[in-house]
């Protein structure tokens, strides 16, 4: 698992946005299993399908009731019938703890329900990458715990992770390297111990100090 | 005195046709009689032995059925022209029968039947000859038959135009002569030439017949006078009947002008011209001009489609080749002259200024610095335009009599000008109006072409006047709506009618009827395209290409920028300009409306699917979702929603903007409305029962839309 950390308006989303394709950079590449997803002839749609991504808004589909949600992709990429994909979709519900859900409408979720209910509809496509960006920023403090803990249990089963957060407890305990972020570059990274025990640039130090301090 | 004088003569009439009854009815029951009539070997297709050697031809055949209707038998004695002439003459035969034209030389020795036939002498040339009028004739051989009218013509100009004739005993040689070459031309009778080309004979006919007569059945002067009289009876049975057309049309139906034969006229007119063009009680077409034309197209063959529009409208599609022509008390001016050729002129109006029933406004000089209605493109308009500078009256344009006339009743405007049979029409017709001018001669009213163009259908209409003249239709066709000279106007049937409002639309029923038809085939029509049109071009809105964009919002700001009174007089007037095909009006009609309403449904729908959050595409797409299916499943069922009452909203305002297409002469509720006021001046009631009808379409609609919009929710 990689965290993404730095101040507002830094650049993390961005960054995190061109790692399958909602943004496109100005300039360099991005690879994702070696190849440059940047090009024009990327099927953007197959990068997308193996690069899953939750958002700070949840936006699930406001349509369809929270098993539609999940099962919508699979069914219209025809990854899965019908049949196998409820059944896929009753499994991850009841991975994230949803499972009496599966017919509810989505607005009648709490925000940290909507929040599990996105990261189920995004690995409902079997991604070989989950990227996060900030996904507990819009919810109440006491729904925070519940989607980190559905993250923390992804990381244990060994899925690759790009987390943008400020959730420092967590980045500190789960992530496998940090990255920090100012003003639309890469500053520093390294482990959680480098990054938060021992941070080298005046930069990371300062904001470290801010967001630790609160 | 000339009263009692009219008395004794009408009474000496009904005394006449009481005993012409008596005898009619002693005769039906005497033992039929045989007659003996003489008719041409050869003269086809009035007489002439078929293939099977049995006499037959429009003569024959009319002989025949008179002969059969009034129970009196022939016999036929087929001999040469001359020789049937002077073997009536002598009193060997009873009667003649064989295209023989009613000329003043022959009623000295012959009494005629009603005139049966209408004919024309003409001149065929060979199919190769250049010749083209009587000048080239000089020097030259000129064939004809012995004993015919046509023959009598050629030598009386034969001086003239220095020609030598020849003279034949039966068509057969006399043309034989003009093919062969050793004659130029031949002389004959119009529609005997036509036959004879119909047949194969290598001649055609050149100009138009230089003299008009009409055939008529002959006995001896002063004989057979029972003969006669049957024979007139049973003609005009066979003609009320149809056998007498029926007869005709067997043989000739190229008797008709060739030029128009069979074909289809779109002509337009006005909606509201009484006693010109108005609707019946019937919601039947009629007036001077209608019945006129209708004449017209019998007489010379073609056929008819009668577009009632708006005065202008008819004009802009005539210039633009939608409408073949237009009769519509359409004044010959210089300015219209540039743009249309007219034909002959038909009828000589003279313009009044008519005030409300109790005004004291008697002379022109009395407007000054009032307000005066007049009607776009009449007489009327043109005569109080010349003349408002010098009076310094203002004028109120309308574009229907009705709006006119209402105008000077309220008391908006002191006066109105039109037309003074105009006018008196609908002063007959009860509206409180009052004619206080003499009438002003001003230009005659013409039939009217595009300028340049259906020159066939002009000629038609003119040599289908000269014929109506000549035979007195034209005469009592205006008689019908104008009453004879100096007497009062005829009362007609739907002066009596029942105008109350219950009346009214019992009377209209079936036209309303119609109407709302129309208006609702339109309303769906042109909702389905709009609406398929509006959700392309929005779609096109949204898609991510930017020239996709770019054509959307373009198209989005040309159809909801136009008018769509100017969006529907364009199309249905300038496509045909710009491509040379006609488009019906419905088609127009709906085209116009589905791109205005649908410019309006594009940008609804572009603003309902920019009213989903951007979030839920992201979301879609960084499934792997492609943008189409992401569009259709996630996107556009959120933002049907959100467009919903946009969407019911947009088909009531189609609904109601059909009305509008009424200018480009759609027969659709307002339309109807327009008409049925134009024949009964009842223009409140009128519009009330067309308004209620609307609104009661858009109840009904509405309740549709709000069931829909439930059941979509639920």
């Amino acid at each position: 698992m990689v965290v993404i950390i730095g101040p507002s308006g830094s650049g993390k989303s961005t960054l995190l946005r061109t790692f399958n394709g909602l943004e496109v950079p100005t300039s360099g590449s991005v690879l994702i299993h070696g190849v440059d997803i940047t090009k024009k002839k990327v099927d953007l749609n197959t990068v997308r399908r193996n690069v899953g991504m939750v958002f700070q808004h949840f936006n699930l589909f406001n349509n369809l009731t929270v098993g539609q949600n999940v099962m919508l992709a699979p069914v219209e990429l025809q990854l899965k019938d019908k049949a196998s994909a409820a059944k896929q979709a009753k499994e991850l519900l009841t991975n994230v703890g949803l499972a009496d859900k599966f017919d509810a409408h989505v607005q009648s979720l709490s925000g940290g329900q909507q929040q599990r209910v996105a990261i189920a509809r995004a690995l409902a496509v079997e991604p070989d990458i989950m990227l996060f960006d900030e996904p507990t920023s819009a919810l109440d403090p006491e729904m925070v715990g519940d989607v980190l803990d559905v993250m923390k249990d992804m990381a244990k089963r060994g899925i690759t992770m790009v987390v943008v957060t400020h959730e420092m407890g967590f980045a500190k305990e789960v992530a496998d390297r940090v990255v920090f972020v100012d003003q639309g570059k890469i500053v520093e990274e390294g482990t959680p111990e480098q990054i938060f025990n021992h941070p080298k640039s005046q930069r990371l130090q300062d904001f470290l100090n801010k967001v630790l301090s609160v | 005195m000339k009263h009692q004088f009219v008395k004794a003569l009408r009474l000496g009439l009904v005394c006449l046709s009481l005993g012409l009854l008596l005898v009619f009815a002693k005769q039906t029951v005497q033992a039929a009689t045989t007659y003996d009539i003489a008719t041409d070997v050869t003269y086809p297709p009035f007489e002439y032995a078929n293939s099977r050697n049995k006499y037959v031809g429009i003569d024959i055949d009319l002989i025949k059925a008179i002969a059969k209707t009034e129970g009196f038998k022939v016999r036929l004695k087929p001999m040469s022209f001359n020789g049937g002439v002077q073997a009536v003459e002598s009193g060997q035969l009873d009667g003649i029968i064989a295209g023989m034209t009613i000329t003043p030389e022959r009623r000295q020795k012959f009494d005629f039947g009603t005139p049966y036939f209408k004919t024309g002498v003409s001149m065929a040339v060979a199919k190769s000859s250049h010749i083209t009028s009587f000048k080239q004739l000089r020097g030259k051989r000129v064939a004809l038959k012995t004993g015919t009218a046509a023959a009598d013509y050629a030598e009386s100009i034969k001086k003239k135009y220095g020609f030598k004739t020849v003279t034949f005993d039966d068509s057969n040689n006399m043309y034989q002569d003009v093919t062969t070459g050793n004659s130029v031309a031949c002389f004959d009778d119009h529609p005997v030439l036509q036959y004879a080309v119909k047949q194969g004979v290598k001649i055609k006919l050149v100009g138009q017949p230089a003299t008009s007569g009409w055939y008529g059945f002959a006995v001896k002067r002063g004989q057979h006078a029972a003969l006669i009289r049957k024979f007139n009876a049973g003609l005009k049975k066979l003609k009320a009947n149809g056998t007498y057309d029926q007869i005709v049309n067997r043989y000739l139906s190229s008797q008709k002008n060739p030029a128009v034969r069979n074909k289809t006229f779109q002509i337009a007119t006005d909606v509201t011209f009484p006693p010109f063009e108005f609707a019946n009680a019937a919601n039947h077409y009629v007036g001077i001009d209608m019945d006129l034309i209708r004449a017209i197209a019998k007489d010379q063959g073609f056929k008819l489609v009668l577009k009632p529009m708006s005065f202008n409208g008819a004009i802009q599609a005539v210039q633009s080749g939608q409408m073949d022509g237009m009769i519509a008390g359409m004044s010959i001016t210089p300015e219209r002259q540039k743009q249309f050729n007219f034909s002959k002129p038909y009828f000589n109006s003279g313009v009044v200024m008519a005030v409300k029933s109790h005004s004291t406004i008697t002379k022109l000089s009395q407007l000054h610095g009032k307000k005066v209605a007049i009607k776009t493109g009449t007489a009327g308009a043109d005569y109080a335009n010349s003349i408002k500078k010098k009076y310094g009256f203002k004028t109120v344009t309308f574009d229907d009599s009705n709006n006119m006339y209402q105008d000077v009743i309220t008391g908006n405007s002191v006066a109105c000008f039109d037309d003074h049979p105009v006018i008196k029409y609908a002063i007959h017709k009860g509206t409180k109006l009052r004619i206080v001018t003499k009438p002003v001669e001003t230009a005659p009213y013409g039939f009217a072409v595009k300028r340049g163009h259906n020159a066939a259908l002009l000629a038609a209409f003119n040599t289908g006047l000269a014929n109506l003249k000549a035979s007195g239709q034209f005469d009592q066709i205006k008689a019908k709506y104008l009453g004879a000279p100096g007497k009062a106007m005829p009362v007609t049937a739907d002066t009596k009618t029942d105008n109350s409002f219950f009346g009214l639309i019992k009377q209209n029923a079936s036209a309303l009827g119609e109407g709302l038809q129309e208006t609702l085939l339109l309303s769906v029509v042109s909702i389905f395209f709009a609406t398929i049109f509006g959700i392309i071009v929005g779609l096109l809105g949204v898609v991510p290409i930017k020239w996709l964009n770019w054509l959307s919002t373009t198209i989005i700001y040309i159809f909801r920028g136009l008018p769509l009174l100017v969006l529907a007089l364009f199309i249905y007037t300038g496509i045909p300009s710009l491509t040379g095909e006609k488009i019906p009006a419905f088609v127009a009609g709906v085209i116009t409306l589905a791109f205005n309403e649908g410019a309006y449904t594009a940008a609804f729908v572009k603003g309902g699917i920019a009213a989903v959050d951007p979030g839920q595409m992201e979301a879609a797409r960084s499934l792997g979702l492609p943008f189409g299916k992401a569009m259709r499943k996630v996107i556009l069922p959120q933002g049907l929603k959100i467009m919903v009452p946009s969407f019911i909203n947009q088909f009531i305002i189609t609904l109601k903007d059909t009305s509008i297409l009424s200018v480009i002469g759609l027969l659709e509720l307002t339309q109807t409305g327009k008409i049925i006021i134009a024949r009964n001046l009842e223009g409140f009631a009128v519009w009330t029962i067309i308004a209620l009808m609307y609104l009661i379409l858009i109840t009904l609609l509405t309740w549709l839309s709000n069931w829909v919009q439930r059941r979509m929710k639920a």
